[in-house]
């Protein structure tokens, strides 16, 4: 088994890491790095980071962070443990902004574009204990189970049963929404915007729903009326 | 000669996993394959208590992964069935004795022996619980129908996705069918909607577990018990046998009636 294995998306490069020794992680993601050709391959690129089961605290994170620096790349994602997203969260906020040539690039693109690059894709059950953190959009098809978190700076929309916590907006945009096809999350925020699922339990019926920000409170109103 | 090998788990402790690998273990032998469990729990052994064979440990797990005795020498056969052998934890030692290479290096040798290896995994996330999830093939995981074990199940689930391991199967111990019918436990349905894993097993709340935990003679010996016939069910379901699940009804004890929506 390799300690990480790389795959190519629409919204970036994701990366896994295998539960290998960290030291093997990093010499095996520098070697990948500096391969002949790989310079411009990688050159610019949003890295989404899955973690598994491993726990990465803040100076594994750092280290891994400066080393996709030096290639001009950015860690836009982390998927993993709790203690994993802490540290990046920590981090985020010193993080080098991204590479010149990249902003220039997303600031000239049309609107639609760069919506398109940012949204995040996750294609199984989001579990218990498990965080989705993400700067852009993120679409989960499957559930997102009690215990489990979704935070997007955008949009949320999960083809799938939502009853885990939500955040949608995270950095304060209430003009983001949250759609699920089944709507009973634990807690949903909106921006600053907080609802919590009612102590009592609520019949469950099928219907898709949308939540959005009106008149300063969050409304939530069937998805065929939108 | 390989055998399976597999991991029982969960995320909250006391629902059920020694319990589990003892009389599954047991089930398997009593049909002809050759078995090993092998305790996981370092530092708070019970398997070796719950099969009953306590007494007879010289050499344990972490003896042989030392060097200090060979895999034959740590091995206790059964008293009872030669087909069934117990490779104890060390009760004294701390749980970092083993590290996760020396696990898989055991179980690889321990699976050449014998047509499967039964794991009882530690309750929890840390150290012990990836021991002894690294050599698994497959994965059993056990809930009871409490909405704080299928959380933690929930998370043990994704660790075993995130381990890459096949899709883990699910047993449901201690389900009371008085409580469901009153709308006072979750049922089967309400498990199996959160966690979206296939059910390999229910086992019902039986006093005969605790009478025979404590005479160290597992209940799947005998299929008179409503818990040691459902042990068995699990077994034939892993060697791949067709096995309707059982509705259990309070009332008259238990019937018989094939249950389309348990089979997703
Ligand atoms: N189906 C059942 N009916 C009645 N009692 C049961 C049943 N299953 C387990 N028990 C009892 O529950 C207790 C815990 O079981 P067990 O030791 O197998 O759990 P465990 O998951 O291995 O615990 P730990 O996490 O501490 O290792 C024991 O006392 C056992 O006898
Ligand atoms: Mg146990």
């Amino acid at each position: 088994m390799t300690p990480i294995s790389f795959k190519g998306t629409r919204e970036g490069l994701h990366i896994t890491l295998a539960p290998a020794p960290w030291r093997e992680i990093m010499e095996e993601l520098a070697r990948q790095l500096n391969r002949p050709g790989a310079q411009s391959f990688f050159r610019g690129a949003r890295v989404l980071l899955e973690t598994g089961n491993r726990m990465l605290g803040v100076t594994e994170l750092e280290e891994l962070i400066a080393l996709l620096a030096q290639h001009q790349m950015t860690l836009t994602s982390v998927l993993g443990e709790t203690q994993t997203q802490d540290a990046f969260v920590q981090l985020r906020s010193a993080m080098p902004p991204p590479p010149e040539n990249l902003q220039a690039e997303i600031e000239s693109a049309p609107e639609h574009a760069t919506e398109d690059l940012s949204a995040l894709l996750i294609h199984r059950t989001v579990r218990s204990g498990q965080l989705i953190r993400h700067a852009g959009t993120i679409i989960v098809i499957g559930d997102v189970n009690p215990g489990a978190e979704v935070v997007a700076e955008n949009d949320v929309v999960v083809w799938g049963k939502l009853r885990g916590v939500v955040h949608a907006g995270a950095s304060g945009d209430t003009r983001a929404m949250v759609g699920a096809l089944f709507l009973a999350p634990t807690q949903l925020r909106i921006g600053n915007f907080i609802a919590r699922a009612p102590d009592e339990k609520r019949t469950q019926v099928w219907t898709a729903e949308i939540a959005r920000v009106r008149d300063e409170q969050i409304v939530v109103e069937p998805w065929n009326a939108v | 000669m390989t055998g399976r090998v597999i991991t029982i788990t969960s995320g909250k402790g006391g629902v059920g996993k020694t319990t589990a690998t003892a009389n599954i273990g047991v089930a398997l032998a009593r049909r002809g394959q050759r078995v090993t469990c092998l305790d996981a729990d370092i530092g708070l052994r019970n398997l070796d208590v719950v099969m009953g064979l306590e007494n007879r440990i010289v050499y344990d797990l972490v003896d042989v992964v030392e060097g200090r005795a060979r895999l034959r020498q740590a091995l206790i056969k059964d008293k009872r069935l030669p087909e069934l052998t117990l490779m104890p934890a060390a009760q004294t030692r701390d749980k970092l004795a083993v590290k996760e290479a020396q696990m898989i290096k055991l179980v690889e040798d321990l699976r050449k022996e014998c047509d499967f290896v039964l794991i009882d995994s530690p309750a929890g996330i840390e150290h012990g619980f990836r021991n002894a999830i690294a050599p698994a093939d497959e994965v059993l995981i056990v809930t009871t129908p409490e909405v704080s074990a299928v959380r933690d199940a929930d998370r043990i689930i994704g660790l075993v996705e995130a381990a890459e391991k096949p899709a883990p199967r699910l047993i449901i111990n201690r389900l009371r069918p008085s409580m469901v019918k009153r709308g006072e436990m979750l049922d089967t349905k309400d498990v199996l909607e959160v966690l979206a894993v296939e059910l390999i097993g229910i086992v019902p709340e039986d006093e005969a577990i605790i009478t025979s935990t404590n005479k160290g003679q597992p209940v799947a010996f005998e299929d008179r018990s409503p818990a040691g016939a459902a042990f068995t069910r699990i077994a034939q379901r892993i060697l791949g046998e067709d096995v309707p699940f059982m509705v259990f009804d309070d009332t008259s004890g238990l019937f018989d009636k094939m249950s389309k929506f348990l089979k997703r």
